[in-house]
């Protein structure tokens, strides 16, 4: 028989599979004696697989030690899991709102820096005089978003 | 487990327990859990050498645990966590290439803690579970499902939706490939 038909054989099939089955059952632990030398030696990897990695079944106790180390590991992990500070403080944890009141506060801060018309400070005054008024606008300003996010902290 | 004692929960289907888990009751997992481990534990046990088995059993039910509230249902559960195996399973494998540990390094191991017979047993495991993760998707997965989880073959014919002719003859390939691959 060449290698096509071998490969083609579904007698072939069927007897690695009975003999598959009877090894799984525990009634064969050695080549059949009927096989042919490309049969037996199929028949050989499937004993081989058998012995070294045989059929293992887990009991009650066991399966409810794993189950007490597996609960064990998560709450573990859920207690060792740290999130990060953008997931903190801009994560699902805060609201879209108040994610919106940051951001216009930020533009706020921006603006008031570098555009000094928007101050009130009058014409005449000019230089440092302008450029201290805004900056001391911009630290109120980031004191208050400091305090909001102290409040947050503290709930 | 006292929950399986509950009424709600006399000899639910696996869709209803995961049903009542996405409502919420996430002691449900427990009896999911409970029926599901055996099988996976011997799938992994199978293809992962004995001192990793339970660590990727458990890697293999936080990740059901997490995905669970994605669960579509088109497919059977016993099917998704059998997926979900399969990725872990490979996922520990490529950790262990991305270490760079050479390939006789399990087979060192094995002797380093064993000695003797125990020894030649351990490291005849580890190399055929190496042959066995070796192997196309395919060849794998017949072989897990005969040997691992014991299925008949009409059995897993009609999970694969093949003939049990066209099954038989993937085992026989199968087998054929693993030799193979133990021969090199």
């Amino acid at each position: 028989m060449d290698q096509t038909n071998k490969n083609n054989n579904p007698q072939y099939d069927d007897q690695l599979a009975d003999f598959a089955d009877q090894v799984m059952q525990g009634k064969q632990n050695q080549p059949a004696s009927t096989s042919t030398d490309e049969l037996r030696s199929l028949e050989e990897t499937i004993l081989r697989l058998n012995s070294s990695l045989p059929p293992t079944s887990l009991d009650d106790a066991s399966i409810k030690q794993m189950q007490v180390r597996l609960k064990a590991r998560i709450r573990r992990e859920e207690k060792n899991a740290k999130t990060s500070f953008w997931e903190k403080w801009f994560g699902r944890n805060v609201s879209p709102q108040l994610g919106l009141a940051f951001a216009v506060l930020a533009i706020l801060i921006v603006a008031i820096v570098s555009v000094p018309s928007l101050t009130t400070v009058s014409p005449s005054t000019t230089g440092t005089a302008t450029a201290s008024v805004n900056l001391f606008i911009a630290i109120g300003l980031a004191g208050v978003v400091l305090i909001i996010l102290w409040a947050i902290r503290r709930k | 487990m006292e929950n399986i004692n509950n009424p709600i929960l006399q000899d639910p289907t696996d869709e209803l327990l995961i049903q009542h888990f996405k409502n919420g009751r996430k002691d449900v997992f427990d009896l999911l859990y409970y029926r599901h481990l055996p099988k996976v534990y011997k799938r992994v046990r199978y293809v992962i050498p004995e001192n990793d088995v339970e660590d990727v059993t458990q890697d293999i039910f936080i990740a059901a645990l997490n995905s669970l509230p994605s669960f579509r249902g088109d497919a059977k559960f016993s099917t998704w966590l059998r997926t979900l195996t399969n990725h872990k399973v490979a996922e520990f494998y490529r950790k262990r290439t991305r270490k760079q540990e050479p390939p006789i390094s399990p087979l060192s191991d094995a002797s380093t803690h064993m000695t003797g017979s125990t020894s030649k047993t351990m490291e005849e495991r580890i190399y055929l579970q190496r042959a066995l993760q070796d192997l196309p998707e395919n060849y794998k997965e017949i072989i897990l499902l005969r040997f691992a989880e014991d299925l008949q073959f009409n059995e897993i014919a009609e999970m694969t939706n093949q003939s049990l002719e066209a099954t038989k003859s993937l085992f026989r390939r199968a087998i054929a490939a693993l030799r193979t691959h133990l021969e090199k």
